[in-house]
């Protein structure tokens, strides 16, 4: 009799466990989302155009300008058109996604996020440079405000985004190109090169010592000796493969944001 | 070699009750706050630039001249050190330097009925430096509010809340959101 009960009970705490936990996710996930909701969604590239200013080819003309240069120098210049400033003004929102995203090389901070946000029936467009860490001294801010209000606010009065981002981040790439070459990327990244790698090797290891006792109870149950064994299995193990190749696939496009932190430099504009 | 193993035995407890990221946090909230602290100065190394700049405007209103010049020692006079950021010692702080950003603000403004000088590129220039650093101000004091509930947070959790009395570490003040600082400045140029 006093077993039943007391497999009653655990069964209600169990339940009571689950509730809790799920009231718990429940009431916070909401929080969470909300909060991140009003960001565009992380790209693959470096233009984000939420607010659709650009056409399909023009924001593949930008995107491919701008990887090039990331891939060429390391700076990391990111394109946002946004329908509503999340943090209320644009410089505020610049910051928090180019923080959020890690636009820029972690160790250099030469991230630049330029950000637009058209002009609506009841609010003024805006338009900001936000400068990371790394490059407010090859971009001062005067110089940012010089770009925002010759390059791109003449342009995007007569809706012509592309034309004003296009100039704007031409002249951006060659004030940026000055500070940080792809030369000085590798020199800073070069010191942590072995220990970065260390997490790798481990894994790699771990793969060949799971591989390495498979192989051995597969020969041992089989009569086979340890090589014989070793081709067996990759040969069985082929047809996984697939999805490896996935993975390099990407090598010639964007190799995703490094991490760049941003303190408050740039200036925008409204038209 | 039994006071060694008490030794030993509450080094590892310590650490592993969080006295020694505590340390660190602490130290995160020194180094957030001299970067606040930086960013503030640089916008009242700003100001002797601005007021030379506006005073060659012969008529230029004095008044408000004067309340920058005054609100900027003012503000400089009122420094903190790191580890005596109270919530009381950071709302002093806070409001010695938004009176400052009031009279830079009503200056600002100001300019707007001197035509010539708005036009001027110095002016245009000195303007520019003086959003950028109001921008670094801002997101200075973001991250240093968030390193401070981290700190905060940390701290008083169980059972490191128990290690935190022990050694005295208290729990810092934030910055506040100013008044009406929700709704961005309406300055028109």
């Amino acid at each position: 009799m006093r077993f039943p009960l007391e497999s009653r009970k655990r069964g209600i705490k169990a339940w009571f466990g689950l509730s809790l936990i799920a009231i718990c996710i429940g009431v916070l996930a909401p929080a969470q989302l909300s909060a991140d909701n009003c960001y565009p969604k992380k790209p693959q590239g470096l233009v984000a155009d939420q607010a659709g200013l650009l056409t399909d080819r023009e924001e593949a003309l930008l995107n491919q300008k701008l990887v090039q240069f990331n891939q060429k120098t390391s700076n990391q210049i990111l394109i946002v058109t946004i329908l509503e400033l999340c943090e209320g003004d644009a410089a505020m929102t610049a910051y928090a996604i180019g923080e959020k995203w890690g636009v820029g090389q972690g160790k250099l901070d030469n991230g630049i996020v330029v950000l637009v946000k058209p002009k609506t029936s009841d609010s003024r467009g805006q338009a900001f440079i936000a400068t990371g860490y790394g490059l407010e001294g090859a971009i001062p801010d005067a110089t940012a405000k010089v770009i925002v209000e010759n390059e791109m606010i003449p342009r995007f009065r007569g809706e012509n985004f592309y034309a004003g981002l296009d100039q704007a981040t031409t002249v951006l790439m060659e004030l940026a190109a000055g500070e940080y070459s792809h030369k000085d990327y590798q020199k800073k990244d070069g010191k942590g090169g072995f220990l970065s790698l260390l997490p790798i090797l481990f894994f790699i290891f771990i793969w060949f010592m799971i591989r390495y006792s498979r192989t051995r109870s597969y020969a041992r149950n089989n009569h086979l000796g340890f090589w014989a064994a070793w081709a067996l299995l990759n040969s069985a193990s082929r047809s996984h493969r697939g999805s490896f190749g996935n993975f390099s696939s990407g090598s010639g496009g964007f190799g995703g944001f490094g991490g760049g932190s941003f303190g408050g430099g740039g200036a925008g504009g409204s038209w | 070699m039994k006071r060694l193993l008490i030794i030993l035995l509450g080094a590892i407890t310590l650490s592993s009750c969080g006295y020694n990221s505590m340390v660190e946090k602490d130290e995160s909230i020194t180094k957030a706050w001299a970067n606040v602290e930086t960013q503030y100065q640089r916008r009242s190394d700003l100001i002797p630039n601005l007021v030379a700049t506006v005073k060659g405007y012969a008529d230029f209103e004095q008044e408000t001249l004067t309340a920058v010049i005054e609100a900027r020692s003012k503000a400089t006079s009122v420094n903190i050190k790191a580890d005596e950021l109270s919530p009381d010692n950071i709302a002093k702080f806070q409001e010695a330097q938004s009176e400052l950003s009031g009279a830079l603000s009503r200056l600002l403004v100001s300019v707007e009925r001197y035509p010539d000088l708005k036009a001027s590129s110095q002016f245009s220039q000195l303007q520019a430096q003086l959003e950028g650093t109001e921008n670094r101000i801002s997101v200075a004091r973001d991250k240093f509010n968030a390193t401070v509930q981290d700190y905060n947070t940390y701290i008083r959790k169980f059972p490191k809340n128990i290690v935190a009395n022990m050694f005295d570490f208290e729990t810092r003040g934030y910055f506040e959101a100013e008044e009406g600082s929700d709704q961005a400045p309406e300055v028109a140029f």
